[in-house]
């Protein structure tokens, strides 16, 4: 055995007793359950069994992903935010380390040699933008406006940091592929099943980051905060994100209009919708001819994304007290994202992957080929060890929804009650802007009644009735103002 | 006598000039930097082109002879119509705008449109809230017009090819007279910015 061949086994050693469970874990599984758990309304059971599956001290985004999404459907939007800033520490922790390492793709020698498991998990890139979307919508449903805001600026900051390092990863992998002369193509993967990655919802996405919803979010916000040359820009964004549809439209269109024809007991309702669950990431074992002459070829797993469907029931309509109703435009298909933030990733996925073929090909037959009778031992247990192991990375957030719908439209201030399918709910609508978030998965529809307190700006909600007399009030005075003050003139 | 004296002033001044200095705590890994520095870190709207527009302006602006007709004109600042893609805070230029300005003594400032929830709120709370004396409060129906409105668009022209990308921004910014409606002053400000693949 050469000098080479015994340091390159025993880093195959090291890593795989390092590894450990994380190379075993299968995520799918055990988010499997927690879905079944949600989809049956068993939130709190669904937490326990997240936190069962999680016991070590040292919690991964993962965790924190989904616990903030759990936290959320039982309406604890605080919990759901302290829970998703730890999670946005860790995504800060990535983009410092980004911004200098990118391109270092294969410094993780764990992925290399076995598999992609082994690498920490830093969350997709979809995953780290739709966490400040999904941390903005919690600020919005706690009456915190200003948090919101601050987390929608964090949003166009993150997509500007991924698009800088993506641009740095895919030309470092063109480098390395075509220095070693390797083909990164998924269509050339063999038994790969290439329709899943390449329908036209999948290849018309300019990326596989950005998304229509965050940025009509970021509009609805800015404009509610009276910020209207941010708020053109969302709304734009968005069209173009997401071209052709009516709903994005009138948002840019009516920008201008909206506060003129805006009645003081009224409020602008963003009705946001969720469903399904993100789709999932599971394995296919595609066998890979090493790129040394003679190896043969070696097994290598490649992560296949699989829709949920049947979890997905996306309402076109959403009634209000049971005879306005109003169309849900569908502006954002996370399983789309998902599909297209794999598909830009796979030339990285099948670089490792060919490289660790030809690690696992070259220490198996340096090992089958000694005179040693425990070396071929060894050998045949990394050939078994290599089997068991070879499997792909199937962390993905799996409690986001599938798609996101929404539907905007003034109503008076108060109770009202909205239908989704044959899920009723009465919720209590304040303020000049307000926001709803109905989660559908399955049958079970998860409400979110929003806070209003005084940490929302004197625009979103209008300020406490002063007492006035009437004969000086200005113009620009509310006419809410008048209105109670004439009433209480009455009562004298 | 004289020398001993002499000597423990300069002792004193030297140790108070050691007790004043002001700690620094630093990992070294942060810096100050100049607040005017030219940065092209990427083609996007960043600082030095709202330095640049809001100098290139304000110069424009104060040479007007709109502004000189008036003794200390009031004028309001009204939106900056953002028409790109691009997340631009135009509130923040014109603010850099008004501030200068405002520095150069020939213009006065009312308060605009985003301000005026606060200043009525203010307002009512001094002379409805019971809590001033009636004589220290300021009025309702007080409050004095502008004589002029600032207003304007900032668009863009993005061109990208799998190499260039090309990014043209136009500021365009206008004076206009709120009792005739004339437009009393214009100008632009034009801006390209051209990077290579590996910065976009």
């Amino acid at each position: 055995m050469s000098i080479h061949t015994r340091k390159l086994t025993l880093a195959l050693a090291i890593t795989l007793a390092f590894s450990g469970c994380s190379v075993m874990r299968s995520y799918d599984d055990e988010l499997k359950q927690t879905v079944d758990l949600v989809s049956q309304g068993e939130v709190s059971q669904a937490l326990q069994q997240l936190d069962s599956n999680n016991t070590g001290n040292d919690k991964d985004l993962l965790y924190y992903f989904e616990k903030g999404t759990l936290q959320r459907f039982d309406n604890k939007y605080k919990d759901s935010v302290i829970t998703w800033l730890s999670a946005d520490h860790l995504v800060n922790e990535w983009e410092n380390e980004a911004k200098i390492r990118a391109g270092a793709i294969l410094e993780n020698i764990g992925a290399v040699t076995l598999n992609d498991k082994t690498r920490r998990y830093d969350g997709h890139d979809y995953e780290k933008v739709m966490l400040s979307t999904q941390l903005a919508l919690d600020h919005l449903l706690n009456g915190d406006w200003d948090y919101a805001r601050t987390e929608i600026k964090k949003t166009h900051e993150r997509e500007a940091i991924i698009a800088d390092v993506r641009a740095k990863e895919t030309d470092a992998i063109e480098k390395e592929s075509r220095e070693k002369g390797i083909g990164t193509t998924f269509k050339n993967l063999n038994g790969y099943p290439v329709e899943t990655l390449n329908s036209p919802e999948i290849t018309s996405l300019k990326n596989g980051y950005q998304s229509a919803f965050s940025h009509y979010l970021a509009g609805f916000v800015y404009e509610a905060l009276d910020e209207p040359s941010l708020a053109a820009a969302g709304y734009r964004q968005a069209i173009e994100l997401r071209p052709n549809i009516k709903m994005l439209e009138d948002g840019l269109a009516g920008l201008d209009s909206r506060p003129h024809q805006h009645k003081p007991n009224e409020t602008d309702v963003l009705m946001v919708v969720e469903s399904g669950v993100a789709p999932s990431l599971s394995s296919v074992m595609i066998p890979i001819p090493v790129i040394y002459k003679g190896l043969g070829v070696i097994p290598i797993s490649f992560p296949v994304l699989h829709s949920d469907p049947t979890r997905t029931n996306t309402p076109l309509t959403v009634a209000i007290d049971n005879a306005n109703t109003q169309p849900l435009s569908m502006v954002t298909s996370l399983d789309a994202m998902s599909k297209r933030a794999l598909k830009d990733d796979m030339p990285g996925i099948i670089l490792r992957g060919i490289l660790r073929a030809a690690i696992k090909g070259a220490s198996q037959q340096a090992l089958m080929h000694s005179n040693n009778g425990y070396a071929m031992l060894a050998g045949v247990a990394l050939n078994v060890a290599n089997v068991i192991t070879e499997s792909a990375d199937e962390r993905t957030w799996r409690t986001l929804p599938s798609t996101i719908s929404v539907a905007r439209f003034s109503i008076p201030t108060g109770k009202h009650e909205f239908t989704l399918g044959l899920n009723k709910k009465t919720l209590d609508i304040n303020g000049a802007h307000a926001l709803i978030v109905a989660r559908v998965i399955n049958n079970q529809v998860y409400w979110s009644q929003p806070i209003y307190g005084a940490k929302m700006p004197a625009n979103i909600i209008a300020p406490p009735a002063p007492q006035i007399e009437p004969e000086i009030i200005p113009k620009s005075v509310s006419k809410k103002v008048r209105k109670s003050s004439t009433k209480k003139r009455s009562k004298k | 006598m004289r020398t001993q004296f002499l000597l423990s002033i300069a002792v004193i001044t030297l140790l108070s000039g050691c007790a004043n200095q002001t700690p620094t705590l630093s990992s070294g890994n942060v810096e100050y930097g100049d607040h005017k520095a030219v940065e092209t870190l990427t083609n996007e709207f960043g600082s030095t082109d709202l330095q640049s527009i809001a100098q290139a302006m304000t110069n424009s602006l104060l040479q007007s002879p709109a502004v000189g007709a008036k003794q200390r004109p009031l004028v309001t600042i009204a939106e900056v119509k953002n028409r790109t893609s691009e997340y631009i805070d135009t509130k923040s230029i014109t603010d850099t705008i008004r501030t200068k300005v405002m520095k150069s003594g020939l213009v006065r400032f009312a308060v605009d449109t985003s301000g005026m929830q606060t200043q009525t709120d203010e307002i009512v709370r001094q002379s409805q809230s019971g809590m001033y004396k009636k004589s220290m409060s300021k009025k309702i129906g007080q409050m004095e017009g502008a004589d002029f409105r600032i207003e304007g668009t900032i668009t863009s022209i993005v061109k990208q090819t799998d190499d260039v990308k090309d990014v043209y921004y136009k500021f365009s910014l206008q004076l206009i007279d709120n009792e005739s409606g004339v437009m009393e002053w214009a100008d632009e400000k034009e801006i390209r910015k051209t990077s290579t693949k590996s910065m976009f």
